[in-house]
């Protein structure tokens, strides 16, 4: 069971303590009304016990003052003898006495009994008259007011009890609706506090359980994070406020932990590929040195074997294996050199060294000393130097000096009985140095993997033409790291074309720069 | 069984190590016919049927593994031992060799006087 689902925690709680307020006031104003009623039956009693004595006290004096002005009356009829001041004054007194004790019964002012109460102070204010007249009168000469007279008096006395039952009456009436009153306050009282118990209870389980639900979406959503699954979500629509927070915060963490992995995981992979890259460079020197390595071996031992069973010596087959050994030698540590400059590459510790040196002249050297290359199948060089436009550019020689060499050795290597073409120029400060030849040329998949490292144009290439397969891995990077590129133009069968392009601003311009 | 019982096929593309190779063998008293790639000596095993085969792998044309696999398919020619040759020197390569119809191994730089001891146990086997 969910009950308002999308209510936020604090939303909850703001509810909760809204709902256990409302019935903590409910349960106070019904104690209050309880207690209200409780002190109207306590001024309610007070003022019938009060009402009470007044009546009773008011039915005694006035008998007690009968009894005195008819003694008196009969008296004055008897001896004539006058009454004494004090004696009057007292009497007086206890008339007025007898009046105020009226009017307080009357500023009880008890509901119910005002036409009662009127009715009563008519007709003791009649009496109380005549025996203040009687009283002043007593010593005057002449006749006195009549003051025996019984119905005046049981009138009055009637009136007193009338009142007295009327407030009676009242006070029981009053007392058993106050007693309704109290019995039904303390009857919601007891509910209110029953039901106070009863609906906070129902609100902490339900707050409990809409709480619960949402926080055991977290635990699920957590343990399913904690176990690996970190494509799943928990359902931030089902929760609002804090914990809809908590469960974006959750997915979030999760989605970014994810992202890591995979960047863990790629970070890997590149490092496997690195490692497997890094093995089957190892492999491969291993393959490369191990070729000439063979020759040198084999053509070492075999001699010293046709030297050691003393049969004569065929000076110029003694000679011929012996440069074979040599070439061999050669050949290895070319490779050798190699490796290490395409290691030195890979780690970023080749440097260029900057000189002077003016390319025509540096192209024409290099081709003159590799010419012997030419003989070996036959080729013919053509020289292309653009003198006018060459003029002194400030580059690595060395490096150059590499890179046309390595191209002019292949360009030798896979041409037959052809012409090697090196041509040299500077167009728009761009230093154009082309190796082409008229050989086997190369399709456009041999061209696309030339540049890679141990790749020569066909896995058999290195066995037919010799080479490390690593010349042109060495030339690019070369190229790159003087500012320039290579561009390779090849048709099978036809020949290839290889352009070094380097920057070759004038040394002066750079001087004055 | 027709062929040159003691005839030893080097095929290798390489001229210096195959006239090495040719060379040596020779001088220890091998009768050695040559090819150059895979294609050539599949075509020289069926005409000379060699006692043994000197196989090298990276053959340009058709490579060694895979003539090794055609010649061990081939029911004229599966009886031929065929040693590899090969500068690739790492465990896998061994295996590769001998998955290929290989009955044995050799490892450049030559060790020859353990390749001449091989090719002795395989032509005593014939």
């Amino acid at each position: 069971m969910q009950l308002r689902p999308r209510l936020s925690l604090r939303a909850r709680l703001y509810l909760f303590s809204v709902a256990i307020f409302t019935l903590f006031a409910i349960n106070v104003g019904t104690h209050l009304w309880g207690s209200f009623a409780r002190n109207e039956s306590l001024v309610a009693y007070r003022d019938a016990v009060s009402a009470a004595q007044l009546t009773a006290d008011l039915e005694q004096s006035l008998e007690n003052q009968r009894q005195q002005v008819l003694v008196l009356a009969t008296l004055r009829e008897t001896t004539e003898d006058p009454l004494g001041n004090d004696e009057l004054n007292t009497a007086i007194d206890d008339l007025e006495a007898i009046s105020t004790r009226l009017r307080r019964l009357g500023a009880l002012g008890i509901e119910g009994t005002e036409d009662y109460y009127r009715r009563l102070h008519e007709s003791a204010s009649d009496l109380l008259d005549l025996w203040r007249r009687f009283y002043n009168s007593y010593n005057n000469e002449g006749p006195v007011p009549n003051v025996d007279t019984p119905t005046r008096y049981n009138d009055a006395q009637q009136r007193l009890r009338e009142l007295d039952q009327r407030q009676a009456y009242l006070a029981v009436q009053r007392s058993n609706a106050i007693d309704r009153t109290i019995a039904l306050t303390d009857r919601i009282t007891v509910l209110g506090f029953i039901a106070s118990i009863a609906i906070t209870t129902l609100l902490v389980v339900l707050l409990l359980r809409s709480t619960n639900a949402s926080l055991l979406r977290l635990k699920i959503g957590a343990e399913r994070f904690g176990s690996g699954d970190l494509s799943h979500r928990i359902n931030e629509q089902l929760d609002a406020g804090e914990i809809a927070e908590l469960a974006r915060t959750f997915n979030e963490m999760s989605g970014k932990l994810e992202q890591a992995i995979e960047e863990v995981r790629a970070a890997k992979a590149d490092a496997d590929n690195a490692n497997a890259a890094k093995s089957m460079f190892l492999a491969n020197v291993s393959h490369e040195l191990r070729t000439p390595l063979n020759a040198i071996i084999g053509y070492s031992e075999m001699l010293q074997d046709e030297l050691g069973d003393g049969a004569e010596i065929d000076r110029a087959q003694f000679t011929h294996d012996l440069s074979t050994i040599i070439f061999s030698g050669r050949q290895l540590l070319s490779l050798i050199n190699d490796i290490l400059d395409l290691s030195k590459i890979e780690t970023g510790k080749m440097q260029v060294s900057l000189s002077v040196f003016n390319p025509g002249d540096l192209v024409a050297q290099v081709c003159d000393t590799l010419s012997p290359l030419l003989g070996q199948h036959h080729n013919t060089l053509v020289l292309e130097i653009d003198r006018d436009s060459l003029y002194d550019i400030e580059s690595d020689a060395g490096k150059l000096q590499q890179i046309i060499t390595n191209l002019f050795s292949n360009a030798c290597k896979f041409t037959d009985s052809g012409t090697i073409t090196v041509s040299a120029q500077i167009r728009d400060e761009i230093l154009d140095i082309g190796v082409s030849d008229t050989g086997i040329g190369m399709s456009e998949a041999q061209q696309a993997k030339v540049f890679e490292a141990f790749i020569q144009a066909d896995a058999s290439t290195s066995q037919n033409y010799g080479g490390t397969g690593l010349g042109l891995a060495i030339v690019r990077e070369f190229c790159e790291m003087l500012g320039g590129d290579i561009v390779l133009e090849s048709t099978p069968g036809a020949g290839s074309r290889f352009s070094v392009r380097l920057p070759a601003v004038p040394v002066s311009d750079r001087a004055v720069a | 069984m027709s062929g040159n019982p003691k005839t030893v096929l080097l095929v290798e593309d390489n001229a210096v190590n195959r006239d090495m190779l040719i060379r040596r063998l020779t001088r220890a008293g091998h009768t050695v016919i040559a090819a150059e790639d895979g294609e050539e000596a599949l075509s020289k095993m069926r005409q000379e049927h060699p006692a043994v085969v000197l196989m090298d792998m990276n053959l340009p044309v058709k490579d060694g593994w895979t003539a090794s696999r055609e010649a061990s398919a081939d029911p004229a020619l599966a009886d031929i031992p065929i040693v590899a040759l090969t500068a690739h020197a790492m465990d896998h390569d061994r295996e590769q060799a001998l998955a290929a119809g290989c009955v044995d191994y050799a490892t450049k730089p030559i060790d020859f006087p353990e390749l001449l001891a091989k090719i002795d146990k395989w032509l005593g086997q014939r």
